[in-house]
């Protein structure tokens, strides 16, 4: 009996799993399964926790958490059964960057939706150096399963046989097994762009695409005090950021960071000047990162 | 045949106490046999309970061949050598036992054996017996002969058996299995290994009663390292290249181990293409993955993330009797014990490809909180709690990428090193970033 391994997964892949397994019987743990195959009963995030609330009650209460990756967002449900965890996850003050481990979970409601979140065992603040540690290690991972991927949605079906044959592990070849008998015609060029945009993340080269996300975790404090003198003026501008944001939110999936942008052009505020005031937003709690580059206001 | 079938009439004649006539058994019992196909053990249980008798009283067991021998036989009788034999104590309730283990053989094969009464039994190397009311259990999916106190033997002339040849029957067929130290599993067999000698002793050890000597060390290539024992002299010295043909794989708490003997050739290889020994004594990195699949691996490299610090971490107290981790001060086996104080971390070490507990003795956990086992306990005491350390571990520890060196063993819960040596983790995350780039840039563009 192994311990269940902890999967390094982007949001962006474990978010498009839509089928969950057991090995059948009685006692066996359940597990999600991606679309590259990874199948994940445990799994281990490192992100930007943006935003947690008590989604219980004072007595029972049940906290809700999202963490960002470069690709999207995970959410994480902690609860009575979670005592450490929820504990945890009280005292953190988002945004911080934290690391999680935990279960996967599936919520499948009557619509026909499926939503995979986590229940987390152990909740951490880390720093942004683990963070892309996390990052890198999670591309390593995303890449091992891409390559099998390509060879497994190719056979007509997959065996279990061929795949370790190729060199995967079992536990992939299960999982790629499962994956292409459920997902069938998989896009995995989403998954080669996944990967070569989280790469890019973490080079300086790049990272003018780069939104206000990790400065705007470390710098904002200081830049609150800096501008203390002028706090009038800003925030005016605040305001009008945080209607414009509003005002583009068009599907409820928040505004992109480009139109954004453009709009704040019109009242004259250039690059600079809308990060620092975003950042700002975000510190005060007033807006948040649903998914990278976009805001939303709470 | 039907000279046995005479007697299992007689002794179920005997078990009725004579009621009803050894002739009538006997019809009976052929008719059991050759028209129903029953097998003989119930058909005498069954004419038995049949005239009303009890198939206990029975006395005369049905008798096998090893090679026939299924688990749960209640009463077997056999005809064999005494391959080999030794004593041994053991503890059981009601304080010490002696016992007799060793090998049993026939024609047909060999089969492990244990005699729990051993008042009166001289069993030697080379004596052919007739066993009776033997009964088999399984152990480790292997059937057992137990000899208890309904067991009698009897011992036959040596020549009832054809002698036995040791290893007939399973000397290396075909040519052998060319591997790498890393495809080394438990079981296999035939396996040819051109390896550098990395350290040789000789030791002289008892197997089954007997003094023998044996060569062991550490053979390696680039895919790792392994112990192994020759039990032949093969004059193996340090740095020596070898080709070994027709050895075998045994393991050690799931570690792999490679075995020689006077069946397997050996030759030295002069122009070795095999990195040095300095090369080779480093240890290689290997994922989780591969050694779930292996079932473990000596002096090996695991890079990965403490996920978790577990139970019984920090500062614990051992008996002083068996040096066992005491609970709530007392110990499993020896009750309640003054303990001794001692540092140590269990650490779940994950990969991404798998999970190990990592385990760090006191000196390497002393190193990890820059302190020394009397300051901890000087710490519990004024926090009155022994958990204070387990919790700065883990504020340490968790979610911290470390390097750890060590063997990997492995049993029902897992996989578990014993950290020879580690490290907090550090990576150029940038380089390994760019440099994955680049390969899958220069991918796209060939394409």
């Amino acid at each position: 009996m192994n311990r269940e391994t902890a999967w390094r997964v982007f949001a962006g892949e474990y978010n498009d799993s839509t089928l969950d397994m057991s090995d059948g019987g009685e006692r066996s743990p359940t597990y999600v399964v991606t679309p590259l195959g990874a199948k994940v009963n445990r799994l281990f995030v490192v992100g930007v926790l943006t935003d947690m609330e008590n989604v219980g009650t004072e007595q029972g209460p049940m906290w809700r958490g999202r963490i960002t990756d470069p690709t999207g967002t995970f959410h994480i449900y902690a609860g009575q059964f979670q005592p450490a965890a929820a504990a945890a996850m009280s005292k953190l003050k988002p945004p911080v960057f934290a690391a999680v481990s935990g279960k996967s979970r599936v919520y499948k409601p009557d619509s026909g939706a499926t939503y995979v979140s986590i229940r987390p065992e152990i909740v951490k603040v880390v720093d942004a150096n683990l963070r892309d540690y996390w990052v890198l290690e999670s591309c390593q991972s995303l890449k091992k399963r891409l390559e099998a991927a390509r060879e497994a949605y190719q056979m007509n079906p997959p065996t279990v046989g061929e795949l370790l044959k190729l060199g995967c592990s079992s536990a992939l070849s299960a999982g790629l097994v499962a994956a292409v008998a459920h997902y069938g015609n998989v896009d995995l060029s989403r998954y080669s762009s996944m990967l070569a945009e989280s790469l890019r993340y973490l080079l300086p080269e790049f990272q003018e695409s780069r939104p206000p996300e990790t400065e705007g975790v470390i710098k904002v404090e200081e830049k609150v005090a800096e501008k203390a003198p002028q706090k009038g003026a800003d925030d005016q501008l605040e305001g009008d950021v945080l209607a414009l944001i509003e005002q583009l939110d068009k599907d409820g999936k928040g505004a992109s960071w480009d139109a954004i942008l453009d709009g704040a052009k019109k009242h004259k505020v250039d690059r600079d000047k809308l990060e620092e005031l975003v950042n700002v937003l975000l510190d005060k709690g007033l807006v948040y990162e649903p998914v990278l580059g976009r805001m939303k206001k709470i | 045949m039907q000279e046995e079938i005479a007697s299992h009439a007689r002794d179920i004649s005997r078990a009725l106490g004579g009621k009803v006539s050894e002739k009538e058994i006997e019809n009976e019992l052929n008719n059991y046999l050759n028209v129903y196909r029953v097998s003989l053990d119930t058909a005498k249980r069954s004419i038995v309970r049949k005239h009303g008798g009890d198939p206990t009283g029975l006395q005369l067991g049905v008798s096998k061949t090893i090679k026939e021998l299924i688990p749960g036989e209640q009463s077997v009788d056999m005809l064999c050598r005494i391959v080999s034999v030794d004593g041994r104590q053991i503890d059981v309730e009601g304080g010490p036992k002696d016992i007799l283990y060793g090998i049993l053989g026939d024609q047909t094969g060999t089969v492990p054996f244990t005699a729990w009464v051993v008042e009166g039994l001289d069993l030697h190397k080379g004596d052919v017996v007739r066993v009776r009311n033997a009964y088999t259990k399984e152990f480790r999916g292997q059937v057992q002969v137990n000899f208890g106190n309904r067991t009698t033997l009897a011992k036959e002339s040596p020549d009832a058996l054809p002698p036995y040849e040791p290893g007939k029957g399973s000397v290396p067929r075909g040519p052998p299995t060319p591997m790498k130290v890393v495809d080394l599993k438990e079981g296999s067999s035939n396996v040819a290994l051109i390896v550098r000698v990395l350290d040789v002793e000789k030791r002289q050890v008892q197997v089954n009663g007997d003094a023998k000597t044996v060569f062991s060390g550490t053979f390696a290539d680039e895919t790792g390292k392994v112990k192994f024992s020759a039990w032949k002299d093969f004059s193996i010295s340090p740095s020596d290249t070898l080709k070994i043909e027709g050895g075998y794989v045994k393991a050690w708490r799931g570690i792999p181990q490679f075995s020689f003997d006077e069946r397997s050739a050996v030759s030295k290889i002069e122009a070795s293409t095999l990195p040095t020994v300095e090369e080779l004594e480093k240890s290689p990195r290997v994922w989780i993955e591969d050694l779930a699949e292996r079932g473990g691996a000596i002096d090996v490299v695991v890079r990965g993330i403490v996920i978790d610090i577990k139970e019984g971490s920090g500062l614990v107290y051992r008996c002083p009797e068996c040096k066992r981790v005491l609970r709530k001060m007392a110990c499993r086996i020896h009750g309640e014990v003054q303990g001794t104080p001692d540092l140590r971390v269990k650490a779940v070490v994950d990969d991404g490809s798998g999970a190990l507990i990592a385990v760090f003795g006191k000196d390497l956990t002393e190193g990890l909180l820059g302190k020394t086992l009397e300051a901890c306990i000087t710490e519990a005491k004024e926090n009155m709690s022994q958990e204070v350390v387990r919790d700065q571990l883990a504020d340490l520890l968790v979610a911290q990428p470390v390097e750890v060196r060590g063997n990997v063993t492995s049993d029902d819960y897992g996989l578990m090193m014993i950290v020879d040596g580690a490290k907090i983790l550090k990576v150029d995350v940038e380089q390994e970033a760019r440099a994955m780039l680049e390969e899958l840039e220069g991918l796209e563009d060939t394409a």
